[in-house]
């Protein structure tokens, strides 16, 4: 399952781990955005198998982030 | 009179009615059974199964049921009848009198026979003259260059110029009467225009919204795409096309049931109260600690309006409305103690709530609207601003504002304004109405600037020169964020209240009883004049 970030903005914080497992709204990681930590969620349980960013990119809307297993 | 005679007297009429009957019948088959059957294969219902899931039980009255393209044989016998491809008729749902119409997919795609258009074009002006809400269920195609299958050479071309255009009577319906409108398959050219001239639309996974499909636009542009490529939902609920998704047919048909529960049956009304579902002092503890202190930190809007409307036995009453569309700002339908209200709150996961050019063309829809239909408004405010950038520059955010602002600052109907954090810059103007109930959170800020933004460009220089550039900062900061404190305003009665957030529910319960209690004017249809 793919996940892209729905904003703009540079990535603040990863959270998640590649191959660590995550439930459903776990945090997978934060980007800051206008000033703010807005995190991004596991839409549904499963295994982080590969993160596209890296703390510091600058990211666009609709970018992919992050693939999880479900 | 003798017995023997009574067959006699009521023979002459028999093989008409029994005539009626064959063409009804004929009608009911639609496309015929392949069709109806290839069409199920693809998980949908036809035309007739959707009105029927629509409407209460046995509740619908054709229109034209007789309509269609008839073929006799040489001694004038009917032999064939290929029904009209537009279905409509009355009928009710939850009891109140609707319209409903939509494209048969099975008899040419949907595309109009001539019949079919003509029920088509009928059903607008119906709605119109007896003046119930509106719902169409489309799946079809526009026109095709064949035309609407007439024999061309005994025809006149082209409709009189005498005759009205049929996107009047569209046009009027949404400062008349509420429009629904599902997008149950693939819709395109007309059956789209009239899919989005409604104000409230919902679209199935599998569906489609396209002005052209696939092989023109692959002939004209060089694009190939697939339709849901070019106009599926993950399109148009980010266009703002499409309200929101639905799950399945049922689901769509359940959506418009409820957006028709909030909405009276057309301008000349006002929306009716049901009997509260909730405690009007009901208070949420939580409502007291979920904005955080760190202005760094998010916190959820949605589960602040829900908190405050009615719940009830299916849980919240909030109803919302293009979720995917300008996302920084939520709008939707709730009820307050059983009155209907329109909802706006700024969702500070997107860009900090910032108005972009696609929420204020959001925000001014949805206040006209429930000005429309005479939906007080309750704004949830935590409003930066304008968003800044590029991207929002070349999408022209400044005037989509700035007529957003209009739209506001025009309204007639009752505003109350729950400011719950940020207030700031022009956009702010957006969230609060003409004479608006003010309450304010203590976590409520207002200024020309956020501190974030505005400390850094003000006092750069101060700043640049201070031996620790960073804590000068932030102390500017914090002096900056104190002075947007609340309370001053509240000294100077700029807000009628500043609360406790969990009295937010109560204190616009008793508002809106006033407000409604001290309306004299008869509701008439709402019409504005030009916006920047």
């Amino acid at each position: 399952m793919q996940i892209k970030s729905e904003i703009a903005g540079s990535v603040w914080k990863i959270i998640a781990s590649e191959g660590a497992t995550v439930a459903a709204d776990d945090v997978i990681m934060i980007l800051e955005s206008m000033k703010m930590e807005i995190p991004i969620t596991a839409p549904k349980a499963g295994s982080c198998e590969k993160l596209h960013v890296s703390e510091g990119d600058m990211i666009g809307e609709g970018q992919l982030v992050a693939t999880l297993k479900i | 009179m003798s017995e023997k005679n009574q067959p006699e007297e009521h023979a002459p009429w028999e093989k008409e009615i029994d005539e009626i009957h064959t063409r009804r019948k004929l009608a009911k088959q639609q496309g015929g059974k392949a069709a109806v059957d290839k069409h199920h294969e693809k998980g949908r219902l036809t035309i007739r199964e959707r009105i029927d899931t629509l409407l209460d039980t046995k509740s619908f009255q054709e229109i034209g049921e007789g309509a269609g393209v008839p073929e006799y044989d040489d001694n004038g016998k009917l032999k064939d009848f290929q029904p009209a491809n537009f279905i409509l008729g009355f009928g009710q749902i939850e009891g109140r009198k609707v319209i409903v119409g939509g494209e048969d997919f099975t008899v040419r795609g949907g595309s109009p026979n001539p019949a079919g258009l003509r029920k088509s074009v009928y059903t607008e002006q119906l709605a119109l003259k007896y003046k119930v809400p509106l719902i169409r269920l489309h799946e079809g195609g526009g026109g095709s260059v064949g035309g609407t299958g007439n024999d061309k050479a005994r025809r006149p071309l082209g409709d009189p110029v005498f005759s009205e255009s049929r996107f009047v009577p569209l046009a009027e319906t949404l400062s008349s009467i509420p429009v629904a409108t599902a997008a149950l398959g693939p819709v395109a050219g007309l059956p789209a225009a009239r899919l989005v001239a409604s104000h409230f639309s919902v679209m199935t996974p599998n569906a489609a919204v396209l002005i052209a499909g696939p092989q023109v636009v692959k002939r004209a542009t060089g694009h190939d795409m697939t339709k849901e490529e070019l106009g599926g939902p993950q399109v148009h609920l980010a266009s703002g096309a499409i309200d929101n998704l639905a799950e399945d047919e049922a689901d769509a048909m359940n959506q418009i049931t409820r957006f028709l529960s909030y909405v009276p049956d057309n301008a000349w009304s006002f929306p009716k109260a049901i009997a509260p579902t909730d405690k009007i002092d009901r208070c949420e503890d939580a409502l007291a600690s979920i904005v955080p202190t760190s202005r760094r930190q998010p916190f959820q809007m949605r589960k602040i309006i829900e908190m405050v409307v009615d719940q009830n036995e299916q849980g919240s009453s909030f109803f919302e409305m293009s979720r995917k569309y300008g996302p920084s700002l939520i709008t939707g339908l709730a009820r307050l103690n059983g009155e209907s209200v329109g909802v706006i709150g700024n969702d500070c996961l997107y860009y900090a709530g910032a108005m972009t050019a696609a929420a204020a063309q959001k925000m001014r829809r949805f206040v006209d609207f429930c000005n429309s239909f005479h939906l007080p408004i309750i704004s949830f405010v935590d409003e930066p601003g304008f968003m800044i950038g590029p991207d929002s520059e070349a999408a022209g955010t400044i005037r989509h504002g700035t007529a957003a602002i209009s739209a506001v600052l025009q309204s007639r109907v009752p505003w109350a304004c729950v400011q719950v954090l940020k207030a700031f810059g022009v956009a702010a103007q957006a969230h609060f109405g003409p004479d608006a109930y003010m309450l304010n959170w203590p976590s409520a800020a207002s200024g020309a600037l956020p501190v974030e933004g505005g400390v850094a460009v003000a006092f750069g220089r101060e700043i640049a020169a201070a031996e620790d550039p960073a804590a000068k900062q932030k102390q500017l900061e914090d002096m900056l964020a104190a002075s947007q404190s609340p309370f001053p305003r509240a000294e100077g009665l700029s807000v009628h209240e500043l609360i406790d957030p969990r009295e937010t529910r109560p204190k616009l319960i008793h508002w809106l009883q006033l407000a409604l209690n001290a309306r004299t004017d008869a509701p008439t249809p709402y019409l504005t004049g030009m916006r920047p």
